[in-house]
């Protein structure tokens, strides 16, 4: 476990020193408002969906 | 898959990481508008090699206008039939577009709750596609924010075996004026996330 917790550690050192620093705050601007090529899949539109017309059904229903 | 994780908190370098990969996904995947040229010549680079890179970067976007970095976009990447340069995982990989790679990214997707937007023509094994899924991954933009052994498996099947061969590719495209450092960033980036991935 410490061993585990050295090596992400180790990561973290890793990146801070590897350049990434430069691009902090600026990346994030440069980026807002452009299009997105991808998207969460939706679960609620495939799955169940607690409609006002659902709903009716289960208060008819009595469950 | 994606809620093994319950620590919600993403770290500060991981947040770097995603900036990074958003950054470049959105690059990749259209011209840059002026708002993000704007936004690119504001960068300021360090001595490092990605610093450098960050800096020539940042001067080119202040040199050109939107009008010419989509025309450079069209000439790299669409074309008259074919842009010079093919940036899909299933072509580097397999010399076709729409082949297995592919086919292995859409489970992967399916895995992680991702789906390509509504309006996106491209084949999802897209580099700027890849690259804005690392980005959300990290980040829990498609659900919770995944562990480093997840985004480790994400990369190391989808963008590590080709996305350092596109790069360098981008980089001596015959095409490539504002995209050449893109191209280094986008090389070097792969090579610290390599480093970094095997550290843990």
């Amino acid at each position: 476990m410490a061993k585990k917790q050295n090596n992400a550690e180790g990561r973290r050192e890793f990146l801070k020193l590897a350049g990434l620093g430069t691009v902090l705050g600026g990346a994030a601007l440069a980026t807002s408002g452009t299009a997105s090529a991808t998207e969460a899949v939706d679960e609620a539109a495939s799955g169940y969906r607690e409609t006002a017309h659902v709903k009716t059904y289960y208060d008819l229903a009595r469950f | 898959m994606q809620n093994q994780v319950q620590k919600e908190t993403v770290l500060a370098e991981d947040m770097m990481r995603a900036d990074l990969y958003s950054l470049l996904g959105s690059l990749l995947f259209a011209a840059p508008n002026e708002t993000v040229l704007q936004n690119l010549n504001s960068l300021t680079g360090d001595g490092t090699e990605m610093g450098q890179a960050f800096g020539a970067l940042s001067q080119l976007a202040t040199a050109t206008d939107a009008a010419t970095a989509r025309r450079e976009y069209d000439d790299l990447f669409i074309g008259m039939g074919r842009g010079e340069l093919l940036p899909y995982a299933s072509y580097y990989l397999t010399g076709f577009l729409n082949e297995k790679p592919l086919a292995k990214l859409r489970n992967t997707m399916k895995q992680f709750g991702i789906a390509r937007s509504d309006d996106v023509k491209e084949p999802e094994d897209h580099i700027g596609s890849l690259f804005e899924m690392m980005s959300g991954l990290i980040t829990g933009r498609y659900g919770s924010p995944v562990g480093i052994s997840d985004q480790r498996k994400f990369f190391s099947t989808h963008i590590e075996p080709w996305a350092g061969h596109f790069f360098k590719d981008l980089e001596a495209a015959q095409n490539s004026r504002l995209y050449q450092p893109v191209g280094a960033v986008g090389r070097l980036f792969v090579e610290i996330e390599t480093d970094a991935f095997s550290m843990e």
